[in-house]
């Protein structure tokens, strides 16, 4: 490298990191969030690498969810996510025009997107708690046909897509509140919301195969 | 190849030109071992030394290209993928409507549909009988996919500064495989359970 190139890039670092500027042209509050996506995201995967563990270190593992209704609700359920998702792109797009008005109508959409998700997801919990799963124990009819499989189906299960609908509630309420203070906040504060929805679905996207898809096949077995 | 060679002479310094040669070289030969490695079949790459190995030369084989890579950067040969946000979007004033906003409402409805699409091909894939492998591969990968969809279109990323990007994803990368540090563990106790239930059913008998 010549003396020229390196002159060249010293005055880069100075530039930027030499103070009095924002490096990474993001706001403070903008890396902050994704700083906790990135620990957020590491949780989740070391949560979904536990239950694949514990998978493959069973004999077996029941894979119960017929079509109807597990394997329809939740992919229903992945198309309120992305929908949302798209709705909350919309409003970023709103807000960055600020036309305020139409960014609340697909804050609002988006939120609603939310909710159809979560009021899916507990008539879904309803159903599997119904058939007889809990955290710690196989319904009888499971133990029954997948007998050397171990009872931590349903303490994975509730683990990962409790926690998942955890992070869509609280989403659904970060949002409501910027929704409501619009008129109060930048626009990086709407942005930063979007990318923490955005995070939010991009869980799902590996929730939904691994926790449902991976236990569709009725006729299977095996773990 | 010569004519190649002498056009490049006239960027590049004599040294330059056998530094980026050597590194070529050798990023070459270590794509020719993952190759090889490679040929083996898909289970001898599956298995924990497969894709050490594998891991391993083709980061190798980055390492090498980089240089050659940075060269040609340098001289504006090689764009870089990652536009240069500049400034950061202020408070909403009067001049806020031509706040940069990368991406249109085509762009963001056809990565919509592309994602769609994918959730559609992993919801099918379940109805097919395929091995475990192969399906959880194919719905891993799909799922990566989609993910990278997300992080570059919806969340932006496509559109901020490189060096943002560099902070947040290597690491994420780096630490998530490292979680895979203990899978092969699972096989081993799964396998153990098989040997003691042998042993019992000899010992009954």
């Amino acid at each position: 490298m010549s003396s020229e190139a390196h002159a060249h890039a010293g005055q880069v670092i100075t530039a930027d990191w030499g103070g009095g500027t924002l490096p990474y042209r993001v706001g403070h509050k903008k890396l902050g969030m994704w700083l906790f996506i990135v620990s957020d995201a590491m949780t989740f995967s070391a949560m979904l690498i536990v239950y694949s563990y514990v998978r493959a270190s069973s004999d077996e593992w029941p894979t119960p969810y017929e079509f109807y209704p597990s394997i329809i609700f939740s992919t229903v359920m992945t198309l309120c996510l992305l929908t949302s998702s798209y709705t909350m792109v919309k409003a970023v797009q709103a807000s960055a025009h600020n036309n305020l008005r139409s960014a609340r109508r697909w804050l609002f959409g988006t939120i609603l997107g939310g909710g159809a998700f979560l009021v899916l997801h507990i008539i879904e919990w309803i159903n599997v708690i119904d058939h007889g799963l809990r955290p710690f124990s196989l319904p009888a009819e499971w133990a029954q046909r997948w007998p050397n499989a171990p009872p931590l189906f349903g303490a994975s299960f509730f683990a990962i897509t409790g926690l998942h609908m955890f992070h869509v509630l609280t989403g659904a309420i970060y949002l409501g509140w910027i929704m409501l203070r619009i008129k109060h906040t930048r626009h990086e504060d709407v942005e930063i919301s979007g990318l923490y929805w955005h995070f939010v679905d991009l869980v799902w996207m590996f929730v939904f195969p691994l926790i449902y898809l991976m236990s569709f096949d009725p006729t299977a077995g095996g773990h | 190849m010569s004519r190649v060679l002498s056009s490049a002479r006239g960027l590049f310094g004599k040294q330059d030109v056998l530094l980026v040669f050597l590194c070529v070289l050798l990023a070459g030969v270590f794509l020719a071992l993952a190759a090889t490695n490679l040929s083996g079949g898909i289970s001898g790459l599956l298995s924990i030394d497969g894709l050490f190995l594998t891991a391993v030369a083709l980061t190798m084989a980055l390492v090498f290209i980089s240089i050659p890579a940075m060269y040609l950067r340098e001289r504006g040969m090689l764009n870089n993928p990652f536009t240069l946000g500049e400034g950061v979007p202020a408070a909403r004033t009067a001049e806020a409507a031509d706040l940069h906003f990368e991406g249109t409402t085509k762009l963001f409805l056809s990565v919509l549909g592309a994602l769609l699409f994918l959730t559609l091909i992993e919801v099918l894939l379940a109805y097919f009988k395929v091995s475990l492998l192969v399906m959880l591969t194919l719905l891993i990968g799909l799922s990566l996919i989609k993910a990278a969809l997300i992080i570059a279109y919806f969340m932006h990323l496509r559109f901020e500064r490189l060096s943002l990007v560099l902070t947040l994803i290597p690491i994420l990368c780096i630490c998530i495989c490292l979680l895979f540090v203990f899978f092969p563990d699972s096989r081993r106790s799964h396998d153990l359970r098989a040997v003691q239930v042998k042993d019992a059913v000899e010992e009954a008998r």
